[in-house]
């Protein structure tokens, strides 16, 4: 086991050296006026050239990306081009708010997906088709639709939530709670679908293997059938589409977290991208690849945790 | 399946760990701006911001949309009143000599920082001097001042190369702002300011690029314009994400993204404030011809501009919120004239007669840059408006480095919007004059040069000069303004606002209680 996640955790070692490398590079192609940019619009060609030297770009890039890369492998990543701001600052001060919206929706996709699909799978008929037609629907929503629905309704009309904004957990936890639900609520709803018609692909394939009529003739209660053996066997496939799941989340996050002004690494990743914040999007690249690394050997390891048949190899 | 849910169990504990962890911001989303008060102010005001703070270095301060928060946090030497009256700031008193190249300030003794430090005709020069060599995009506000330097521990002197009718006003702006000299080299200098305005920012309680916390200064040396224990100012980047706030009534007082938000801003409650900050219309740059021989004639100038139907574009562009003009000069300026609104009505007959007299009978090709910064239907329908006249616009996609190629004189004309600012001088220095950015081919022109040296001096000749620049500006189709954009604050029930002329946010201390 000790084996499996060290092999994981240094491809994603590699994924996290190849993004990098990626992201400076296609960021390069589009960076030609971020000097005007901090220098400001009517600055004189003397400014623009002074900002250049400060940050480096008067350098051949690779030459710039050697350093970055360098002062990146001693734990440096710099500071924002544009406010300087050091960018481990600024990136983890606001992962915990994304990662925090990821997490709730995966746990909330996941009791209600789980959930949807075991109906679907042992009720079958009406009740069947109608969360499939559901699942499809919640998929085919933009997300963004979905959060100006919501936050109409339920923050505007009704005035249950906030309509926009964060508070901290700390400073209080029913407005946490209350700041975070519609946004996770938003981000859910495309999601479920997908785990919904996976659990309940699996466990209709499951019900249908010699060794659970086997179960069912011995007498065994259908709910102890389902629940103890069939789910167990049908969630490895679940899990997967859950971890993939939270990946795809981390970046629906981006446009949610905008809409409700969550200050998450949405809005930090498109203004830092929009203005050219090569040292910023870099760091939330890496973060994120990190991230993803490790949720997905933690999605290996349950899957062999939840279902022991399972080898990691 | 006991192991599924421990699994989502454990999942929901790191949910709640990781956000009980995070350094976020705490932007209060909870409604503001209650009328019960405490040691005479009003607990909380909550602004709601388009555009975010770039650097808290008052050295590299930018202003126009983010005034509030240097006014926040900073003192500048001078203020403005909302009508444009210069007043004491940091300076209590200020004179020129007869020649005004010298101008005189002298400064308030009772000034701190919050870093305990104390206002010196010194620190204030070292400021002044940052100011003009920092990364402003203001920096040519300062570019007459030759030096500046401290008299004595309250007199500063600001020595002129030549007089700038316009120092008083830019000394209550950015180029005024004042910086305890602990942030000079500092390694925090843009996200930790230390000034000695009314508030002072709490960057625990603050997320950068989101949402800023500011509380009053017990020790605040002019009590009467901290009209608020607490300041929170949020940073909308999503224009729905602000109109969601308003609808909420989350913020007390905000400036719209567009006029177009006005319609659901009035239906969720809120008061419309407005006032001309901007012109939009077409940068004639090129009236040398060195891009295109049309544009050196000034027929072919005049004729672009009765071939602009203004009122078709307000309507079009703006939903008919602004006003039509000819003039880059703004109505409270004293360069300002009435009847210059009408020179140029909409008459395409008139602008083909005028290209065929320039030798264009088949009209004129112009190239224009069309960006992302503007939905693709204001091209189009600019240049739909000028094909009715002969006048055929060809876009070309500007690219990344759009500002820098406008500058660069890449395009003879664009369409493009400029602050309508509170004095001539001013809008002189920013379009007209030989070294303004916006005279983007730097093209001199000997009665600009008349005129404005009889600017430059100031009083009733000065005004009298500016009258005379404009008109012969409009003559001459320098510009073709298509209207005045407005800026709006929108503010709620329990808010009021005086609006600034030629500034898109009020004074801060203009924001009070009703």
């Amino acid at each position: 086991m000790l084996t499996f996640i060290a092999k994981r955790l240094l491809a994603g070692l590699g994924l996290v050296a190849a993004l990098s490398v990626l992201t400076f590079f296609l960021l390069q192609l589009g960076a030609s006026d971020t000097a005007r940019h901090i220098a400001g619009q009517t600055a004189t060609e003397e400014a623009v050239a002074q900002v250049e030297a400060r940050l480096g770009l008067d350098k051949p890039v690779l030459e710039q990306f050697a350093t970055w890369a360098g002062n990146a492998l001693h734990g440096d990543l710099g500071l924002s081009w544009f406010n300087g701001q050091p960018v481990t600052e600024a990136v983890f001060s606001r992962i915990s708010v994304t990662v925090s919206l990821a997490v709730g929706s995966v746990l909330l996709t996941a009791v209600i997906g789980i959930a949807l699909g075991a109906l679907a799978a042992t009720r079958r008929g009406g009740l069947d088709r109608t969360v499939q037609v559901m699942a499809v629907l919640g998929q085919a929503i933009p997300g963004f639709l979905m959060a100006l629905f919501l936050v109409i309704v339920f923050a505007i009309n009704l005035d249950w939530f906030p309509a926009t904004g964060y508070t901290k957990f700390a400073d209080s936890p029913t407005a946490w709670l209350q700041s975070i639900a519609l946004p996770i609520i938003a981000l859910t709803i495309g999601s479920i679908g997908g785990v919904a018609q996976q659990v309940r692909g699996s466990m209709i394939d499951v019900l249908g293997r010699d060794y659970v009529r086997t179960l069912r003739s011995r007498g065994l209660p259908a709910r102890r059938i389902v629940y103890r053996h069939v789910l167990r066997n049908a969630a490895g496939p679940a899990l997967s589409v859950l971890g993939l799941q939270f990946v795809i989340l981390l970046g629906g996050a981006v446009i949610v977290e905008q809409l409700f002004s969550i200050p998450g690494l949405g809005p930090l990743a498109l203004t830092s991208t929009s203005k050219g914040d090569l040292p910023i999007v870099l760091g939330i690249v890496i973060v994120t690849a990190i991230i993803v690394t490790v949720v997905n050997t933690l999605v290996d390891v349950a899957q062999a945790w939840v279902n022991p048949k399972v080898r990691l190899s | 399946m006991s192991r599924i849910l421990t699994a989502i169990a454990l999942g929901s504990a790191a949910a709640l760990a990781l956000t009980a962890c995070s350094g976020g911001s705490a932007a209060d989303p909870s409604a503001t701006g209650d009328a019960s008060t405490a040691a005479g102010r009003a607990p909380k005001l909550t602004i709601g911001a388009v555009v975010d703070v770039a650097t808290w270095k008052a050295a590299d301060a930018d202003w126009g949309n983010t005034a509030t928060y240097y006014m926040a946090v900073y003192d500048t030497l001078l203020r403005t009143a909302a009508d444009g009256t210069v007043e004491p700031g940091l300076a209590e008193e200020w004179t020129y000599n007869e020649e005004m190249t010298e101008l005189t300030l002298e400064l308030r003794d009772d000034v701190t920082f919050t870093d305990g430090t104390e206002l010196t005709a010194d620190l204030a020069a070292q400021n002044l001097v940052r100011f003009r060599d920092g990364a402003s995009p203001n920096t040519s506000n300062l570019s007459a001042m030759t030096d500046a330097t401290a008299v004595d521990e309250d007199t500063l002197l600001i020595t002129l190369e030549q007089p700038d009718p316009a120092l008083l006003t830019y000394l209550s702006q950015n180029s005024g702002l004042v910086a305890a000299a602990s942030t000079f080299d500092a390694a925090d200098a843009q996200t930790n300011p230390v000034g000695s305005g009314p508030y002072v920012l709490d960057t625990a309680a603050s997320t950068i690029g989101s949402s800023y916390t500011f509380t009053a200064r017990e020790d605040y040396w002019d009590a009467d314009i901290q009209h608020y224990d607490a300041l929170t100012i949020n940073y909308y980047a999503d224009a729905s994400a602000l109109l969601n706030a308003l609808r909420d009534n989350q913020v007390d007082i905000a400036n719209l993204n567009s006029v177009t938000q006005i319609p659901d801003a009035e239906a969720a409650g809120y008061t419309i404030n407005q006032a001309p900050v901007n012109w939009k219309g077409l940068i004639i740059a090129d009236r040398n011809g060195q891009v295109n021989e049309a544009l050196a004639d000034v027929k072919v100038r005049q004729a672009i501009n009765y071939a602009v139907d203004r009122e078709g574009l307000l309507q079009g562009l703006e939903a008919g919120y602004g006003e039509v003009t000819t003039q880059i000069f703004g109505p409270s300026t004293e360069a300002f004239v009435p009847e210059l609104e009408g020179a140029y009505p909409y008459d395409p007959e008139k602008a083909k007669a005028l290209l065929a007299e320039a030798g264009y009978p088949d009209g004129v090709t112009i190239v224009m840059p069309q960006t992302g910064f503007v939905p693709p239907s204001e091209p189009e329908l600019i240049a739909g408006v000028l094909a009715e006249s002969g006048i055929n616009i060809e876009y070309e996609q500007a690219g990344e480095s759009f500002i820098g190629d406008l500058l660069g004189g890449k395009w003879a004309m664009f369409s493009f919007g400029l602050n309508q600012e509170p004095m001539a001088w001013m809008t002189y220095q920013l379009a007209v004059s030989p070294g303004a950015a916006w005279n983007v081919y730097h093209q001199p022109d000997e009665t600009v040069a008349a005129l404005s040296d009889r600017m430059r001096l100031g009083g009733d000749d000065a005004d009298a000069a500016a009258k005379e620049l404009n008109e012969y500006i409009v003559e001459q189709a320098w510009f073709a303004p298509f209207y005045r954009v407005l800026g709006v604050i929108v503010t709620n029930d329990a808010t009021t606002v005086t609006m600034k002329d030629g500034q898109a946010v009020s004074n801060l201390w203009d924001i009070v209680p009703a």
